[in-house]
């Protein structure tokens, strides 16, 4: 086999539970770190290497302009960068606060703010080319498996980014839009948690973003229907993926 | 062959001969989200169902199932079929399901034969139960395939008021009875089948002229309607579609898999798996660097709703049985009748 392929994992303006996420993998962790040679990684590692990597995961949105030239370093030293993440991908909840202007934002945390240095946040490939993404908030365990072994492989990974009511329906679950009447997500919301909440009896909360070609009008019509108002609907296409283009509309850009 | 009645309240013999020789399934919940699950006791059995979520399908066609495992040793490639030999008997198939999976036999045992699911079909009993309730929703009528059964079946029930006819289509279901001394069905109980068919027949209130249709949408590809289903407007009161491609997946008739490697972490083995795909999803028609024959929405929709009219993949025969699950689950009411009445075939 060939050397080991060098791995490096990045956050920045997130949770770290796409991190974890990864920590959390246990039973195949072992088994990863004789495949991949992790160069650079700050939770876990205390000597991390800046040189060079083969792949790049990077967790979380760009917020500051400090973030901006950090992400742009990443790129030019990594050959194949992930976006780790809804954050990463497009600025997730943390860009919920994109919609309330900055001065207000900062005032709610900070009693100074004179050293804040705070953009709207935005996903990385805002600023740097993106060669995959790994959706979700945390992506699913089984996704980044799948990446890591395309990865050795030279292969493209399968990833496919259908609905919620894919695996839904796998799942044999009777539909909560159309019999509960309760106003989920999955329609539009990209698979690859196998369908959890909806499994439970819960609502799609869409963490795992707009799947590929959704139409998020009709859906945006249908809570109408159901008796949401306008400022609900708002809110639940703004929780993960507001920024997206997919959501942008219903979101109320 | 000859036919028998049993009292209702006397199932449990029945269920307990099936389970003798088979893991019986059956629907567990009354109502119309009813789901084919395990049978263990009586209780769990509610024959008085509507209709289910997934339609039997799942049992023969399952939405993920392993095909073979594979491996790699001294540079040879060696591979082991993962055959599922278990007998199942599945009790309370409604008519529209059963001729779905007729479509599916011509379909999986034609020039290219499936050995997967011919084996789970050989595996499998059919007690089929006439339809005395259909839903709302149901156009069976229409399309030829109900509310009662005719063929498909090792055993037939209808629901005749305090008892079940029964009715015995094959050896298999001839042996499963034998020696159960039913009571022999007289002509009042024929009578009471044919009058519960009347009735049946008048409480399904869609419809479609399948011959019509199918006709008519070969030459409609360009009607206005699949425009209004893609981007705006929707037909007849629903909205437009969202591509989420629940009405595939629970569509008795819908067959189309995606195929896949699962690789282990040696690279050096794995298993090859297939999945229920749907051509209602944008990766379905994708090719090559990027390519994609059915883009746009409007395309995707047309797609199915001219496979199940009849048109698609070589037409003449229609992939659509009436049993209405499609509709009830379109979060847009997307209504397959309403479409094949927009489009002038109704």
């Amino acid at each position: 086999m060939n050397k080991k392929p060098k791995m490096a994992i990045f956050k920045f303006t997130g949770c770290a539970g796409c991190q974890l996420e990864f920590l959390h993998l246990e039973d195949e962790f072992l088994d990863l770190l004789d495949l991949f040679d992790i160069r650079y990684w700050k939770m876990i590692k205390r000597d991390n290497d800046e040189k060079e990597w083969d792949i790049s995961l990077v967790e979380g949105g760009i917020s500051t302009p400090r973030e901006i030239e950090e992400i742009k370093q990443i790129r030019k030293k990594t050959k194949f960068l992930v976006a780790f993440g809804d954050c990463a991908i497009g600025g997730c909840i943390p860009s919920i606060r994109n919609w309330t202007p900055q001065m207000e934002v900062e005032d709610y945390v900070y009693p100074d703010t004179s050293s804040i240095h705070s953009m709207k946040v935005t996903g990385i490939g805002e600023y740097v080319k993106v060669d995959e993404i790994l959706k979700g908030c945390p992506p699913h365990r089984d996704t980044l498996i799948e990446l890591f072994k395309s990865a050795l492989l030279k292969i493209r990974p399968r990833l496919r980014k259908h609905s919620v009511c894919v695996e839904c329906k796998f799942n044999d679950n009777e539909c909560l839009l159309t019999s509960k009447k309760m106003a989920c997500m999955g329609p539009v919301i990209s698979a690859g948690c196998g369908a959890i909440c909806p499994t439970l009896g819960r609502v799609c909360e869409g963490c795992f973003g707009p799947m590929s070609n959704p139409n998020a009008a009709a859906l945006a019509e249908i809570f109408k229907d159901m008796g949401l108002n306008d400022k609900d609907i708002k809110r639940k296409f703004r929780k993960y993926a507001g920024m997206s283009p997919e959501f942008r509309m219903e979101a109320g850009h | 062959m000859d036919a028998y009645t049993i009292e209702k309240k006397d199932m449990k013999i029945l269920l307990k001969r099936f389970q003798e020789d088979y893991k019986v399934f059956g629907p567990i919940k009354p109502g119309l989200e009813s789901k084919f699950d395990e049978i263990k006791s009586i209780e769990q059995l509610h024959l008085d169902y509507i209709s289910t979520v997934l339609p039997p399908k799942k049992f023969f066609h399952p939405p993920k199932e392993a095909m073979f495992s594979y491996k790699i040793e001294k540079g040879r490639f060696t591979s082991k079929e993962i055959k599922q030999n278990e007998k199942i008997l599945i009790i309370g198939i409604h008519p529209c399901d059963v001729y779905a999976l007729l479509k599916l036999d011509k379909l999986f045992s034609g020039d290219f034969k499936d050995p997967y699911y011919q084996n789970r079909r050989k595996n499998c009993v059919i007690v089929a139960l006439n339809c005395v309730k259909p839903s709302e929703y149901s156009f069976c009528s229409s399309m030829n395939t109900g509310p009662f059964l005719d063929k498909g079946y090792d055993i037939l029930l209808t629901d005749i008021g305090t008892k079940y006819l029964i009715e015995l289509g094959t050896k298999t279901g001839e042996k499963l009875i034998e020696g159960l001394n039913l009571k022999k069905a007289t002509k009042d109980n024929y009578h009471e089948k044919k009058r519960r068919l009347e009735t049946s027949k008048k409480k399904i209130k869609k419809s479609m002229d399948a011959l019509k249709i199918s006709r008519i949408a070969q030459k409609n590809l360009h009607h206005e309607v699949w425009f209004d289903l893609g981007e705006c407007g929707g037909v007849a009161g629903s909205l437009p579609c969202l591509s989420c491609g629940s009405c595939t997946f629970v569509c008795p008739t819908c067959y189309c898999y995606d195929v896949y490697d699962t690789v282990d972490f040696s690279l050096k083995s794995g298993t090859r798996n297939r999945e229920l795909d749907s051509c209602q999803l944008l990766e379905y028609g994708e090719v090559a660097h990027g390519g994609n024959f059915r883009k746009d929405r409007k395309d995707r929709i047309r797609h199915w709703m001219l496979c199940k009219f009849g048109v698609a993949a070589g037409g003449s025969n229609s992939s659509c049985v009436g049993c209405g699950r499609c509709i009830r689950v379109c979060p847009s009411k997307i209504d397959i009748t309403a479409v094949a009445k927009a489009i002038g075939g109704g």
